[in-house]
């Protein structure tokens, strides 16, 4: 199985009328054929190209694990449950005006702006919410810029779409931020270089988030307008204690709902997500919990990542303390069981334990081991 | 030729169908002419109006076809004589006049209604017959079969309707209107002041001298059949009635209009002049009885040669069915029995093959391999499907509609309407409009989808109309829409022009017939007026555009219109308003057939003045025929396509 040879007509038969667009962003803004609009992805008219980056690039085609781990760690993909790890502890931001505007921990934007600071990077594509709370990708290269940027919407935001935006002839070194179906799109892109945007080459560094599912824009935004004007909204979260609420904080009051009525916007496609932690990227952040709150956890995945975090504590803008091994455990299983479940969900979709759609490309012996269990 | 009324009697001048239609009507002496343009007889009026000054003529270009024939009417009413010109479906539009005028019949002065049917559709979105409905209106009805005959018989139909105080229709077809041949001018009215004055008569038991309103009275039905009957007798005895061939043919092609030179034709290559004899009807309703029923008598079969209907054939099969038994030995050929078919346009060839089947005879008028030559000969030709011209704004709305529709995503639809942009239920406007049917019909289907909330009806309409079709019929529907608060925006696609037909000046368009200034009757004073909320686009800004139509879908609130205003190309070029930018393709930008583009602009956007190079498989411009509007480098994915600003 590989994923040349097929362009946008397989992409909306294989994916987006399947149920399984992330809502990356990876395959629009160059296409003249697809937008990202309102949630979705819309075709204007037929595109005829048999081999196109839009299908190459989709994190939800066949994916070559081996050839990702590869290119971005030297060596092929194992099976760990958080991925190829060299370190994991915690951190929290030192920078008050971060840590103001920090969905957590605030160590992503910490880290993002002392690389931009030490000129590692020019520009950062990330999200951003726009006035009404709708996130879409976002070019940031200046610490004001990339402090907007701050804050989780929990919507899918075609964050990837930025990206492509940026010229070919583009020299500027990019940090890209997102969750792992946007990291694994990016690591498509880094084997299949694309014909039109920005060198992938010019990546000198990727911020995986944590994540565990995200909402669709297209029917979780109409929702969230009858619940408040999102205008007015601040921050949403869902917070570890009591756990199962999902709140809009306003300047002067909190509208909490139970997370059970926001599952219904949750965005089929994350039902079949094999990679909670991001595990394509230099670093993944993500919240460490109800016991410790105002911390990340942190991944530490490759060199650069490990040389910008020790810059970061060298700098006094971080600090970090270990992951108690409990903490690291449930990390852990949680992982696992995600990885569980989105085979078992794609095995009753594809009814054949041998099609595995686009973690197909998995390592041989570690999908089987899986669905064993 | 100098001037439609140069003074030259006897003199032989070529001139279109229409324009003999002009000449016949100046040599009748009419004071006023009134038509809506609609090809095939788009010339007629212009033509007058060119000499409307010297010739002391009233000639204007009319909202409507109703409206037209109000205007004609009014005229006769007050002793003028006129000219009303439609396309075969203008007669529907003015249906409701005609047919009440019918009843308290015209005044002193003769009315005549040249009307031109549009066989094959060539110009046209449908095929209807408008004999047909002439029948319906009980009104008399000539055809013309060529130019001569054209101008000689519009002068003999005011004579007719004078004779019989009515209407009278002259039919003509396409290939009449547009074909050009020899006229031997005839004199011009002697240059006598008409002098106009409505009368002030009131008999309420004369209908001929009542006033001009109808009711529900039988003394006004009864007199319309008897000016039928007198007009039957005037037809009796008609010259333009004729017959060619031998006393006793085996085959009698009973034929009219444009098809009796195919008919005679066709006799005279199969080399049947001693067998088939051709009567060709110029006067086809009423039917001139007593003439058909004697020819009738003279032959064993008869065969019908006509376009579209079968209207010859019904009356003379009717008139065959009262003779019996005289007639019962007659065989009839035609539509009915499928010798011709009643659509597409005749040609002498499909007489030919059907007189074949008639006579029993072979004929192989070209050499066998005429046919295969032919159709390799076509394939040298390139193909030109249909389009809108370069730097037509109507591709940018319909591209903006594209766009806006499939982003809002709920399956919202354009209706369509007729004119350049009917276009938009193919390719040139990106396959947008979903319904097309009568002028102003878009507004009124939007009106009914718009009504359909009770029933979950939630997909966002538009309905686009031209600024001509506006004024003609779009009016009465966008009250409507305010009115029953039928929820569809209105698109008038403003261009300046009735491009269509022929860039024939309208109420928007601060000019007359006559090319005298008018004033500008205002569209959008016009829509708020009637309560719509109004917002006014240039198509050429995409992005607003889009934007405008994405915002006013969401309202979903009530009929509201969006002017999108911007100035028909060939109107730019015939005011000579300067080119803005001069085009180029940068072949290291253009992605041509490869991802980010396949061919976006020469597939999709598909403007005339993109060429593909097969060659270097990029985009090129067509300096030949790109006017600058740089419109291309807005929608060019890699922005290859450069605007430079003339200087």
């Amino acid at each position: 199985m590989s994923n040349n040879g097929k362009g946008a007509k397989a992409l909306f038969e294989e994916v987006i009328n399947q149920g399984l667009c992330t809502g990356c962003g990876a395959c629009v803004t160059t296409c003249p054929y697809m937008v990202a609009y309102g949630g979705r992805i819309v075709v204007l008219d037929k595109c005829t190209i048999e081999e196109g980056d839009c299908y190459k690039h989709c994190p939800r085609t066949y994916t070559d694990m081996n050839a990702m781990s590869e290119k971005i760690f030297g060596v092929p993909y194992g099976d760990d449950e958080v991925g190829h790890a060299e370190d994991i502890f915690m951190a929290r931001s030192k920078d008050t005006e971060i840590k103001e505007k920090a969905q957590d921990g605030g160590t992503v934007t910490t880290l993002l702006a002392l690389a931009l600071e030490e000129g590692i990077i020019n520009a950062v594509v990330s999200t951003k919410m726009d006035e009404d709370k709708v996130a879409r990708g976002h070019v940031a290269r200046s610490r004001e810029e990339l402090l907007q940027c701050a804050g989780s919407s929990y919507e899918a935001s075609f964050a990837l779409e930025a990206y492509r935006a940026i010229p070919k002839e583009s020299t500027e070194k990019l940090a890209v931020v997102g969750v792992g179906c946007e990291v694994e799109a990016l690591s498509k892109i880094k084997i299949y270089t694309p014909k039109n945007s920005a060198n992938p080459e010019n990546i000198k560094l990727t911020v995986g988030l944590i994540c565990g599912w995200a909402l669709r824009p297209d029917s979780f935004h109409p929702y969230l307008k009858e619940l408040c004007d999102p205008s007015q909204a601040v921050k949403f979260d869902i917070p570890h204690t009591p756990h199962y609420t999902f709140d809009v904080y306003t300047k002067t009051e909190t509208k909490s709902v139970s997370l059970d009525d926001i599952r219904p916007y949750i965005n089929s496609a994350c039902q079949y997500c094999w990679d909670m932690t991001a595990e394509f990227s230099d670093i993944s952040v993500g919240s460490a919990g109800s016991k410790f709150p105002g911390w990340n956890t942190v991944i530490i995945r490759t060199n650069v990542g490990a040389d910008l975090m020790e810059a970061a504590k060298k700098r006094g803008v971080l600090e970090t303390q270990a992951l108690p091994e409990q903490r690291l455990a449930h990390l852990k299983t949680v992982a696992l069981k995600r990885k569980k479940t989105a085979l078992k969900n794609i095995v009753e979709k594809t009814g054949n334990k041998k099609d595995l759609l686009y973690v197909g490309g998995l390592p041989e012996g570690i999908a089987d081991k899986l669905l064993e269990d | 030729m100098a001037s439609i009324a140069m003074d030259k009697p006897g003199a032989t001048v070529l001139l279109m169908g229409n324009e003999a239609v002009a000449r016949g009507a100046i040599e009748a002496g009419i004071g006023v002419a009134a038509a809506y343009p609609g090809s095939p007889t788009s010339e007629v009026l212009p033509t007058i109006a060119s000499v409307a000054k010297e010739m002391n003529i009233h000639a204007e270009w009319s909202v409507n076809e109703k409206v037209a024939a109000e205007v004609a009417g009014a005229a006769s009413f007050a002793g003028i004589r006129s000219l009303c010109i439609m396309k075969q479906n203008g007669a529907n539009v003015a249906a409701d006049f005609i047919v009440n005028a019918n009843m308290t019949g015209i005044g002193e002065a003769g009315m005549v209604i040249f009307i031109s049917d549009d066989p094959g559709g060539m110009t046209s979105n449908n095929e209807e017959d408008s004999r047909t409905i002439t029948k319906w209106f009980d009104n008399p009805l000539l055809e013309a079969s060529n130019a001569q005959e054209a101008k000689d018989m519009i002068q003999w139909a005011y004579e007719v309707s004078e004779a019989v105080n009515l209407m009278v229709f002259v039919r003509g077809v396409t290939r009449l209107s547009y074909t050009k041949g020899n006229v031997v001018l005839g004199e011009l009215p002697e240059k006598r002041e008409k002098k106009a004055h409505f009368p002030d008569l009131w008999d309420m038991y004369n209908p001929k001298k009542s006033k001009f309103t109808s009711g529900p009275f039988p003394v006004f039905h009864k007199p319309l059949h008897e000016k039928l009957e007198k007009a039957r007798e005037i037809f009796e005895t008609s010259t333009f009635n004729r017959y060619v061939g031998p006393e006793h043919p085996e085959v009698l092609i009973i034929t009219c209009g444009a098809c009796t030179s195919y008919s005679i034709e066709a006799v005279e290559e199969l080399k049947a002049g001693d067998r088939v004899g051709v009567l060709r009807l110029g006067t086809t309703w009423p039917l001139p009885e007593k003439l058909v029923a004697k020819h009738l008598g003279t032959t064993k079969k008869v065969f019908f040669v006509e376009e579209m209907d079968p209207f010859v054939e019904r009356s003379v099969m009717e008139l065959a069915a009262n003779l019996l038994p005289a007639t019962c030995d007659l065989t009839f050929y035609g539509k009915r029995s499928g010798h011709l078919t009643p659509y597409n346009e005749q040609s002498t060839n499909l007489v030919i093959n059907a007189l074949m089947d008639i006579l029993g005879i072979t004929y192989q008028g070209r050499d066998v391999t005429y046919d295969r030559e032919a159709k390799e000969a076509v394939t040298l030709v390139p193909s030109r499907p249909i389009n809108m011209c370069a730097g037509c704004p109507h591709r940018a709305t319909f591209w903006a509609i594209k766009r806006a529709l499939k982003l809002d995503g709920r399956d919202g639809l354009v209706t369509g309407d007729i004119g350049c942009y009917s276009m938009a239920f193919a390719g040139p406007g990106f396959f947008q409009a979903r319904t097309m049917h009568a002028m102003g019909s878009g507004a009124g289907v939007a009106n009914g989808l718009g009504s359909l909330r009770q029933f979950g009806f939630d997909q966002p309409v538009l309905a686009v109309t031209g600024d001509s079709t506006f004024y003609h019929a779009v009016m009465p529907a966008l009250v409507n829409g305010v009115y029953n608060n039928s929820n569809f925006i209105l698109l008038i696609l403003d261009n300046s022009a009735t491009a269509m037909t022929g860039f024939q000046p309208h109420p928007g368009t601060g000019q007359l017939a006559t090319g005298d200034p008018a004033p500008v009757v205002d569209m959008e004073a016009i829509c708020r007026g009637m309560g719509a909320h109004v917002e006014v686009c240039d198509p050429f800004d995409l992005g607003e555009t889009t934007e405008t139509l994405l915002r006013m879908m969401k309202e979903d609130s009530g009929a509201r219109v969006i002017i999108m205003r911007h100035m028909c190309q060939l109107v730019k070029v015939k005011r000579k308003i300067p080119s803005k930018y001069k085009m180029r393709v940068d072949p290291e930008r253009c992605l041509g057939d490869t991802c980010g583009c396949d061919r976006l602009c020469t597939r999709i956007f598909g403007c005339p003045g993109l060429m593909w190079d097969t060659e270097t498989g990029k985009a090129a411009i067509d300096e030949a025929l790109c006017v600058g509007c740089g419109l291309c480098a807005d929608i060019c994915p890699a922005d290859a396509i450069i605007r430079e600003e003339v200087i």
